[in-house]
């Protein structure tokens, strides 16, 4: 039974994906106090079937909340390259595309998509849960093969 | 204040504010008040900060410590040339806390500390300017030539203010 294309097994497994995104946060900045209701009673993500997982190495979903800078953006690189495909990564806050508020500080990195793969930037400082989640909603959208990432690879 | 750190410190005209004492001390006399105001119950070391003075051509170091059995502060400033900054680590006295505020004052001001095992980068790793909390250091120059390029349509932004 082994007719299925390679897209079709890939398109079964990603439907599988989608009750289930798992998440690693990464998180070393203000964005988290966002995703904090996020995770707990107040907006409930696992009501969506999101938990977050303890090791980038069952995670599906990476949230990198906020600025990062050279050391952090180092772990950062090493946590992504950890993950088993398919992965996606959501970028929270104004921080890693333009800086941020850090825009001109001399140790925060500026764009976070020349260091690793970013699908999606949330704007915001600090984004909105409700901006996570409609975030998320477009994450499930690219794991159907709906939308395209942002990831140049793709 | 207790009698004997007053003794310790008359001769350097101490100013006290509620129970905190700051006292400006000479480099060569601060590793013997430091030994001995650690005898006398500072054990913890709560921060070494940094301010730089290019006017004077001196970096001072204020060292903040805590006597946790008497709940009083001693704030010992000393003073460092700004051309050749050197003094004794205090890692013997304090142990890792002096050892790791030592670090960030090396790194950031650029300040050697002798006798310290490890002065190796603790924030800025991969650190290629010079120590950026001198006031020499140009940070708008740096931020501009390192982490924006005019052509590029995502910078477009900080070129227009």
């Amino acid at each position: 039974m082994n007719t299925a294309t390679e897209e079709q097994r890939t398109h079964k497994a990603a439907k599988r994906l989608i009750r289930a995104l798992w998440v690693f946060n990464w998180f070393n900045s203000c964005g988290f106090t966002e995703l904090l209701p996020v995770v707990a009673s107040r907006f409930d993500m696992e009501r969506f079937g999101m938990i977050v997982v303890g090791s980038p190495r069952h995670a599906d979903v990476l949230f990198v909340a906020g600025y990062q800078t050279f050391k952090s953006a180092k772990y950062l690189r090493r946590i992504y390259e950890q993950m088993p495909d398919p992965k996606f990564v959501v970028a929270l806050g104004s921080c890693p595309f333009s800086g941020g508020m850090y825009w001109d500080s001399y140790n925060t990195i500026k764009h976070l998509d020349e260091y690793i793969p970013v699908d999606l930037y949330i704007p915001g400082c600090p984004p909105r849960p409700e901006a996570i989640f409609h975030a998320v909603g477009l994450v499930m959208e690219m794991i159907e093969g709906k939308r395209k990432g942002g990831r140049s690879g793709d | 204040m207790v009698t004997e750190i007053s003794k310790l410190l008359e001769p350097f005209a101490p100013r006290e504010e509620g129970n905190a004492v700051w006292v400006r001390e000479p480099l060569e006399e601060a590793p013997r008040i430091w030994q001995e105001l650690r005898e006398l119950g500072y054990d913890y070391l709560a921060a070494i900060s940094g301010v730089d003075w290019p006017n004077r051509g001196v970096i001072e170091l204020v060292y903040h410590l805590w006597s946790l059995q008497e709940k009083s502060f001693v704030h010992l400033k000393v003073e460092v040339p700004r051309d050749q900054p050197r003094l004794p680590s205090a890692c013997h006295i304090w142990g890792g806390s002096a050892a790791v505020n030592e670090r960030e004052v090396h790194e950031m001001f650029g300040v050697e500390f002798q006798d310290n095992p490890d002065l190796s980068p603790l924030f800025l790793e991969d650190w290629e300017g010079p120590p950026p909390f001198r006031k020499d250091f140009d940070w708008r120059a740096y931020v501009r030539e390192k982490y924006y390029c005019e052509d590029r349509e995502e910078d477009r932004g900080y070129y227009k203010g």
